[in-house]
């Protein structure tokens, strides 16, 4: 189910991303086709992508019904919201195939080094909805379902062995389009004059998270392996003391005695 | 005095303020972030209460933390040096989680609030949950008990409370069980292996329990052993509370138990799968009956108290407080309606007016309504600009009990926000409570939900003790939805809905003081039903918080098969909304 058209069609040009992008992201697809192709290929880690790709939805769909709760304008309440339900449906979807194949998995799924580089839709990425005006989000919402449908086509069509689940990869990426575009189209509607200016500030917003979800990724693991060491080197003398300590402390009460607050 | 208390970095954080000795706001960040459980810095919850008494942050006296930061920090690093070298993977994340924002928990207060950080005071953890559960309820002296997951070392604590005739109050805290010896993390980590998220399905395990039986109660006594002088402690070779932070339970937890649920894996009951969860379910929620049953009784033959006021997350387990109430002795069992770590900033705010800076006690308001209001224009706007017919009625009560009568689902707002995780009247649905049908179509068209899960009812006061068997002090116990206890056996088949598999149900009795419009609704569906007794339960969606704003309300309803919203005085239906959400997609 795509969203309503309230407008007519969207203009000629939203229905693709720009030419740059395609190229780059085409490119990209095929430096990445082994890589994707081996995530894949394994019905465990399939399962359990699956079912994270249900989550991911499942929040996004949360997020657009935030969008229409907070928007002024009654056309895009309705886009949201039935591109909400699409979410919704979309997290059933991938839950029940996540759960068919998962009927023979012994643990939640194995995580594979690789596994980041097939992501799911990102969604909103933690924006404060309450302060985004209509056009910025719009303009992001548009991203990040090109982004996603250029994924999920990514996905269908290295999932060949798995007719099933590149069915549903391909269901879904029908409605990807479909918001793909109607984004676009509203854009076009609420800020007609800088709707390009718009999608490349979004853009760039998109690469400045992108970055920060590394420069995190990054210092996080400079800072884990700082404290690896620290741990073994420095703490060893109190691991003694605080074990002694705990071989005094009896279990059962412990009296708090004259801490009487008044 | 002006006092803000403050909750929050852990899970469910809330803001409260005090003025002069009594709450005038208090809210969950979740409500208005629309994350649930919410854990940040409440900053919205925070900006809401100032706003809501019209006080900036320099009218404050004091800023209250609901734990101490710094003991917390002590806990968590003793514990990893207690377990080298194989606390290795967990001492960077928890280094990198308490030095990254939560040590320097005033710093970080006073600047988002732009005062001096000598404003800024921790109290700890368990004594916010003590004076939430005590300074909070309408008695002078009551024993008190606090048991949760753990606060600072605390994990459980026994003590009393007294309001003096001069005005001063008083907490006694008596003694303590510590880390890792936790009543809240042992029922964390059966939650976990069942399959829910900790500290949010802890409820699901309640509910799952009575489709069992206690069958594997002497394996859980192997995992939590009951001591001698009525404490407890934990066999830590079945627990991982350092290595599986999330989950908590070890692989000899599993040798014992067997495989764990997957989380997104259904239960189905009629399986040996499932009755094995189902039983395991059980007899975890034995145990913990047992054992605050017996702490609760010997407190009370130590002190000789008829009142005991309870607080910290056990505190929601409804069917262990109706026990306590039955059998500890005790005449009256107080709750709060926020008894988790989100009523310690109203907990927190309290205790510091009372007993650090010795002020009078004054009582507090006996309801759990401090959040804010809703904005019927909203909804008129919103409707009117999605060309939605809106009825504004002042006599909506006798319209709203025919269509409940007419077996139609209500979306109800109405006043302000309740503090706590349970809907009280103000923020609920409203259902016919009498077939079976209406609890398996709010299930599936609505909440979403496993089909293990109860819904509860509300019953005006005064006709609780005709369709429930409320023991002595039963009525105190429901006001916020608290205890569980059995519906009369001649009304279970008439009270269908909302009777759980075992005879019982989560029962909201209303006083008429607490709620008028919602004793209205009541007694006029009990003219059409001969039964004044309602299906309440939250007015949201699964994986979403309660709706607070009309907005929310009317998104909810437009999204599941709610058929009628109420705010206030204005009514929405959903045939008029069905029609226009055809021309939207026709268009």
């Amino acid at each position: 189910m795509g969203a309503p058209s309230l407008q007519g069609d969207p203009p000629r040009e939203a229905a693709q991303p720009g030419r740059g992008t395609a190229y780059f992201g085409d490119v990209l697809g095929m430096m990445l086709w082994p890589v994707h192709r081996l995530i894949w290929a394994d019905p465990q880690r399939r399962a359990r992508k699956l079912l994270e790709f249900a989550e991911v939805e499942a929040s996004g769909g949360r997020d657009l019904v935030r969008a229409a709760e907070l928007t002024n304008d009654p056309v895009l309440r309705a886009r949201y919201l039935a591109h909400a339900r699409d979410e919704a449906r979309h997290a059933d979807m991938f839950r029940a195939r996540g759960r068919a194949l998962g009927k023979e998995m012994t643990g939640e799924g194995k995580e594979g080094l690789a596994d980041w580089m097939a992501p799911g839709e990102r969604g909103m990425e933690g924006l404060d909805l309450a302060r985004e005006k209509d056009a910025d989000l719009l303009a992001f919402l548009h991203l990040s379902e090109s982004a996603a449908a250029r994924d999920f086509a990514r996905y269908a069509r290295v999932i060949d062995k798995d007719p099933a689940t590149r069915i549903l990869f391909q269901r879904i990426l029908h409605d990807e389009d479909e918001h793909k575009n109607y984004t676009r189209g509203e854009l076009g509607r609420i800020a007609p004059r800088r709707a390009r200016r718009v999608l490349w500030w979004a853009r760039l917003r998109r690469l400045w998270k992108a970055y920060l979800r590394f420069a995190t990724f990054f210092a996080g693991m400079i800072a884990g392996v700082v404290l690896t060491i620290q741990y073994f080197v420095l703490l060893p003398p109190f691991v003694w003391l605080a074990r002694r300590n705990a071989r005094r402390e009896k279990p059962g009460w412990i009296g708090v005695g004259e801490r009487v607050a008044r | 005095m002006k006092i803000l208390g403050i909750s929050g970095h852990y899970h469910d954080s809330a803001a409260a303020l005090v003025v002069d000795g009594v709450p005038v706001a208090a809210v969950q960040e979740e409500r208005l972030s629309r994350h649930k459980n919410d854990a940040g810095f409440p900053l919205a919850a925070i900006e809401w209460c100032l706003d809501h008494a019209g006080l900036s942050p320099n009218d404050l006296d004091a800023v209250i933390f609901y734990e101490k930061p710094t003991l917390k920090f002590d806990r968590v690093l003793t514990g990893l040096l207690q377990g080298w070298p194989g606390s290795w993977r967990s001492y960077p994340k928890a280094m990198k989680n308490m030095l990254g924002e939560k040590l320097w928990v005033r710093g970080l207060i006073a600047s988002q609030l732009g005062i001096s950080t000598r404003r800024v005071r921790c109290i700890e953890h368990h004594q916010s949950h003590a004076a939430a559960a005590f300074l909070t309820a309408p008695t002078q002296e009551a024993a008190i008990i606090t048991a949760d997951g753990v606060g600072e070392w605390a994990t459980l604590t026994v003590g009393t409370g007294a309001k003096r005739a001069d005005g001063s109050s008083e907490i006694r805290m008596l003694r303590e069980l510590r880390f890792p010896h936790s009543l809240g993390l042992f029922y964390s980590a059966v939650t976990a292996y069942l399959g829910f998220t900790v500290n949010e399905g802890e409820y699901k395990v309640m509910g799952l329990a009575s489709y069992g039986q206690p069958t594997r109660i002497a394996e859980m006594r192997r995992l939590l052993r009951p001591m001698a002088d009525g404490a407890f402690m934990l066999d830590l070779d079945f627990f991982d509370f350092l290595g599986k932070v999330e989950s908590g339970y070890s692989s000899r937890f599993i040798d014992l138990f067997g495989p764990p649920r997957r989380s997104w894996q259904p239960i189905d009951l009629r399986s040996e799968e499932g009755r094995r969860f189902a039983d395991i379910a059980a007899s975890a929620q034995a145990l913990l009956e047992e054992v605050m049953v017996g702490i609760a009784t010997n407190l009370q033959r130590e002190t000789g108290l008829s009142d005991l006021c309870l607080g910290g997350g056990v505190a929601l387990n409804g069917v262990a407080n109706a026990r306590i109430l039955r059998e500890a002795g005790f005449g009256r069992l107080f709750v709060p309606s926020a008894p988790g770590d989100a009523g310690c900033a109203l907990g927190a705010a309290l205790y510091a007016d009372r007993i650090l800076f010795r002020q009078p006690h004054k009582a507090v308001p006996d309801h759990p309504f401090w959040g804010p209001r809703p904005d019927e224009a909203a909804l008129l706007r919103v409707a009117q600009e999605d060309g939605i017919p809106v009825v504004a009625n002042e006599q909506l009560i006798e319209d709203v009990a025919d269509a409940l009568a007419a077996d139609k689902i209500i979306g109800w707002v109405d006043g302000a926000l309740e503090y706590g995780p349970r809907a009280l009247g103000h923020r609920s649905i409203f259902a016919a409570p009498h077939d079976a049908s209406m609890r398996d179509r709010l299930n599936r068209d609505i909440k979403y939900r496993e089909e293990f899960r109860p819904f509860a009812p509300v019953v005006a006061a005064e006709h609780a003790d005709r369709f429930f068997d409320l023991p002595p002090g039963g009525a105190r116990l429901a006001r916020f939805m608290s205890g569980v206890v059995p519906v009369r056996p001649e009304w279970r088949s008439r009270l269908a809905a909302i009777t759980h598999v075992d005879g019982t149900a989560r029962v909201q009795v209303l006083d008429r003081e607490m709620e008028p419009r919602l004793h209205a609704l009541l007694e006029a569906y009990g003219k059409r039903s001969g039964i004044p007794v309602l299906l309440n339960t939250s007015f949201n969606l699964a994986g979403e918080p309660i709706v607070n704003t009309v907005s929310e309300a009317y998104s909810t309803f437009r999204r599941c098969a709610i058929d009628m919203l109420v705010a206030g005085n204005v009514c929405l239906t959903k045939q008029r909304v069905a029609r226009a959400q055809i021309l939207e997609n026709v268009a």
